[in-house]
């Protein structure tokens, strides 16, 4: 079995984090260009190569046609649901099969899943390059308002990554946990705020923390959310109100979706970010016309601009409180989670309501995958001294007559959860009873989330006699099963129940099988690649150094037993065995350390040449 | 007749290592998660099925049975104990829920002494109430009517905050009369009262239900209406 990591599955950005065996604390993990935070973009190549994070962003503007960014909004989501979307961000989805979206990047189509699993696989990519080891499981964070179908098709995602997903978890629930390991809850029975604003979605939850002998419990009270409002509503009013200005300046009028209106919003989230810091700042753009549009914005007007965003943010702030029955000056501590919270406009705004000084301590952006990879490693030793008790975001209903929803497991109930409901038949030789299960707070059936209809084979039997009894169970990852029991047989069967919305066990399956395709190099071809880089490397630096002077130093024995380790390793590398390569460049290392030494020293006093002591 | 006091359902033996149960959720000496079809939630809560329950101890209990059954500590279990334990830890969320909502919690009771069938929750109106309950849904009526033709409707406000605030008093009334009769069922049950003793209590209960329903349904009604309008 490999290891168990953290991951941050972002709008924007996702992470991958662990917990450091030495200090026990969590660590994110960085990528092969340095940072922590890889940017949730992929492009695919017309050979059919996949390129994830960075790369990927930088072809945004170059390939957008092969391009995409934001997946996450399309998670779980139908053809109704996303004509919004479709006005703001520049998705090509291409076919449509039955509910499920796909999305052109250059010659093929992709799911959703699909798109979120290379953005899965490249995080476990890092991770595998830094342990040295294969990951196979992993936690994976996901908006707390995130309904059954988003959660489903996140799990799917990491099921195509080639990742056991041991439990979703709630992003503020993440974050709760990772600032409970930082900062020990001073009081037991401390009640927690955590508001949580990133790239695409909206969060709050309320949590208790509570300590008892057996450890410290993390207690859900209420959660609340949006799941389509984040720092990209805040760049498309700013990117709106900038097309607004160039029309009537200019009288130049481009298209939202354009290579140019890519770059502008490019330089205007630039613009938001550095206003976090200054009073005002100035955005230079250069036109198409040749011309550069010149404008000043100040802090203040950019406050005024988002204003609205942030107003949005407080419903379900109030709502959350109000299913917790508790008024905001009984919390005790809030929690800022998400990059877009280091808008100051935000910071005050929240530290108002509460009124209390947020918390801020750990970065905005690091800290749900470093809570994901706490409960990672809770689940990986089985039992831990923390607790999570989580709760389900929306109401669970059935359809009645009428159209209207009869609720059966209420907002807010602790996961798992679950509710028996008894059937019979209306008619005399009915053979099946048609179930049709919602989400959502609305009253009437069109008005909430349909997750599933199916049908119950009922044998056949004078109306009223049957009777069955169906459960519903929502899991600890929020994601809802059925079962059926025939009362009067005993019989029972899981029912099959088929999402309206996301990906059924074939189309996974078949996913699956393709997902080979597109794989990268496994473990041992991607190490065996790194090592051959870094023989490479090593290789240059030891020729070079027994070209140079400093090689005369060394007696005649040592330099041909490192002639001898530079042969040794120049043949391993042809070869494929990476830990061969390994200890060949250990042998060679060894071998080199005077050498090294001596090149070192020189290098040292050549730099301080003319150099004065007190300069030193 | 069984008594009312001794009335509840705990296994009395571990299915797997036959030592005696001290609750019917989990084995305290070899740690395995049992399950027996049909424990209710008093019993899972090791409580007598009794209405007054105390809340700092139900929510000890609660947490103390949510370390050893949540699916957290059976990650690297069989299938069998994962399933038992989404089960198990599914009924105790479910049951502290239940329990921990004084109105839940009588309805449960009703329910699982074969007292409250399915479907009672549609009940008719109270008769002493029908004449109120008439007027009230004529103003409710005519407010939709001149909103519609937007006509002024300060005065049906004003009627209908009086008549919401008459209903808020009802409610506050059924629910003394519950906790009343509520009490009589638990000493009922601490004297081992006799079985129809004990229906007698019942029925008032389920009566005080659904005049409860009734009125909370009207008083939402109105509330809804008031904040539209």
């Amino acid at each position: 079995m490999g290891r168990t990591v953290g991951i941050d599955l972002g709008t924007t950005n996702s992470l991958v984090a662990y917990i450091d065996a030495q200090s026990d604390q969590p660590k994110c993990i960085p990528g092969p260009y340095g940072g922590t935070l890889c940017p949730s973009v992929v492009s695919i190549d017309p050979d059919g190569t996949i390129l994830v994070g960075e790369p990927a962003r930088k072809r945004l503007l170059t390939q957008p046609e092969r391009t995409i960014y934001s997946v996450k909004r399309l998670m779980g989501r139908g053809v109704d649901d996303i004509q919004d979307e479709l006005k703001l961000f520049p998705f090509r989805v291409s076919e449509v099969s039955g509910n499920t979206i796909r999305v052109q990047l250059g010659e093929k189509s992709f799911t959703a899943p699909e798109i979120s699993s290379f953005i899965l696989r490249e995080l476990k990519n890092w991770a595998e390059a830094h342990f040295g080891e294969t990951v196979d499981r992993a936690v994976i964070t996901v908006p707390a308002y995130f309904n059954d179908a988003q959660r489903q098709a996140t799990k799917d995602a990491g099921k195509l990554a080639g990742l056991e997903v041991l439990r979703l978890v709630n992003e503020p629930t993440a974050a709760a946990l990772a600032y409970g390991l930082h900062e020990k809850p001073a009081a037991s029975g401390g009640k927690v705020a955590v508001y949580d604003l990133g790239g695409g979605t909206f969060d709050i939850s309320v949590l208790r923390l509570i300590s008892t002998d057996d450890g410290d419990i993390y207690q859900v009270l209420s959660t609340n959310g949006d799941t389509h409002l984040g720092g990209d509503d805040i760049d498309n009013l700013l990117q709106a109100f900038i097309h607004e200005q160039i029309l009537q300046h200019d009288k130049i009028d481009f298209s939202p979706h354009g290579e140019i209106a890519q770059e502008l919003r490019k330089e205007l989230i630039a613009l938001k970010h550095s206003l976090s810091e200054k009073e005002s700042a100035t955005l230079r753009f250069a036109l198409p016309n040749g011309k550069t549009f010149e404008f000043e914005f100040t802090r203040g007007m950019l406050d005024a601009l988002i204003r609205p965003v942030v107003d949005r943010t407080m419903t379900p702030v109030k709502r959350a409180l109000a299913d917790a029955q508790l008024l905001p000056g009984e919390i005790d501590e809030v929690v800022l989670v998400g990059g877009t919270t280091r808008t100051p406009l935000i910071r005050r705004t929240v530290q108002e309501f509460f009124g209390r000084t947020p918390h801020t301590e750990l970065n905005p952006d690091e800290v749900v995958a470093l809570g994901a990879a706490v409960q990672a490693n809770i689940l990986d030793r089985g039992v831990s001294n923390m607790l999570l008790l989580d709760v389900t975001p929306l109401s669970l209903g059935i359809e009645t007559y009428g159209g209207a929803v009869g609720k059966i497991i209420p907002r807010n109930s602790p996961i798992p959860a679950s509710a028996q409901e008894m059937y019979t038949t209306g008619v005399d030789n009915q053979t099946g009873i048609d179930i049709h299960v919602l989400q959502g707070e609305r009253e009437l059936a069109r008005d909430c989330r349909s997750l599933a209809r199916f049908t119950l084979k009922v044998p056949p039997a004078p109306a009223g006699l049957p009777r069955i009894e169906v459960k519903f169970l929502i899991d600890a990852n929020g994601i809802l099963q059925v079962a059926a029991k025939d009362v009067r047989t005993g019989e029972s069967r899981l029912v099959e129940v088929k999402p309206s919305y996301g990906l059924n066990d074939a189309e996974i399956e078949r996913m699956l099988e393709e997902s080979i395709e597109y794989a990268e190099q496994d473990f041992a071809e991607r190490q065996l690649i790194e090592a051959r880089t870094e023989a490479e490397s090593i290789l240059t630096a030891t020729q070079k150094a027994l070209a140079g002077g400093q090689v005369d130093a060394i007696p005649a024995d040592e330099r041909a037993k490192i002639e001898a380790s530079v042969g040794a390793l120049k043949e391993a590398t042809t070869g494929q065995d990476y830990k061969l390569i390994r200890k060949r460049i250990d042998e060679l290392n060894q071998a080199t350390m005077h050498l090294a030494e001596l090149v070192m020293n020189t290098a040292i006093s050549t730099a301080l040449k003319g150099k004065s002591v007190g300069e030193v | 007749m069984t008594p009312l006091s001794v009335r509840s359902n705990v296994p009395m033996v571990c299915a797997s290592c036959h030592e005696r149960l001290q609750g019917p959720l989990i084995c305290g000496s070899c740690g395995k998660l049992q399950s027996p079809e049909g424990t209710d939630y008093f019993a899972l809560f090791g409580l007598p099925r009794k209405l007054w329950v105390e809340m700092g101890g139900l929510e000890q209990k609660f947490l103390q049975l949510s370390w050893k059954l949540h699916p957290d500590n059976f990650v690297n279990a069989s299938e069998e104990d994962r399933e038992l334990s989404l089960k198990r830890s599914s009924e105790l969320n479910d049951a502290y829920r239940t329990l921990k909502d004084p109105v839940a919690r009588v309805e449960y009771l009703l329910a699982i002494e074969g007292e409250r069938k399915e479907g009672e929750r549609k009940q008719q109106a109270p008769p002493e109430l029908l004449e109120e309950v008439f007027e009230l849904n004529e103003w409710l009526d005519e407010l939709r009517e001149a909103k519609s033709a937007g006509a002024d409707i300060a005065a049906l406000k004003t009627k209908l905050r009086a008549a919401e605030k008459n209903f808020g008093a009802k409610l506050a009334e059924v629910d003394a009369q519950m906790q009343s009769t509520a009490r009589e069922w638990d000493m009922a049950v601490d004297e081992g009262a006799d079985d129809a003793t004990g229906k007698k209590i019942m029925t008032r209960l389920n009566e005080h239900l659904n005049r409860r329903s009734y009125i909370r349904n009207l008083v939402v009604s109105v509330a809804k209406e008031l904040a539209e309008a």
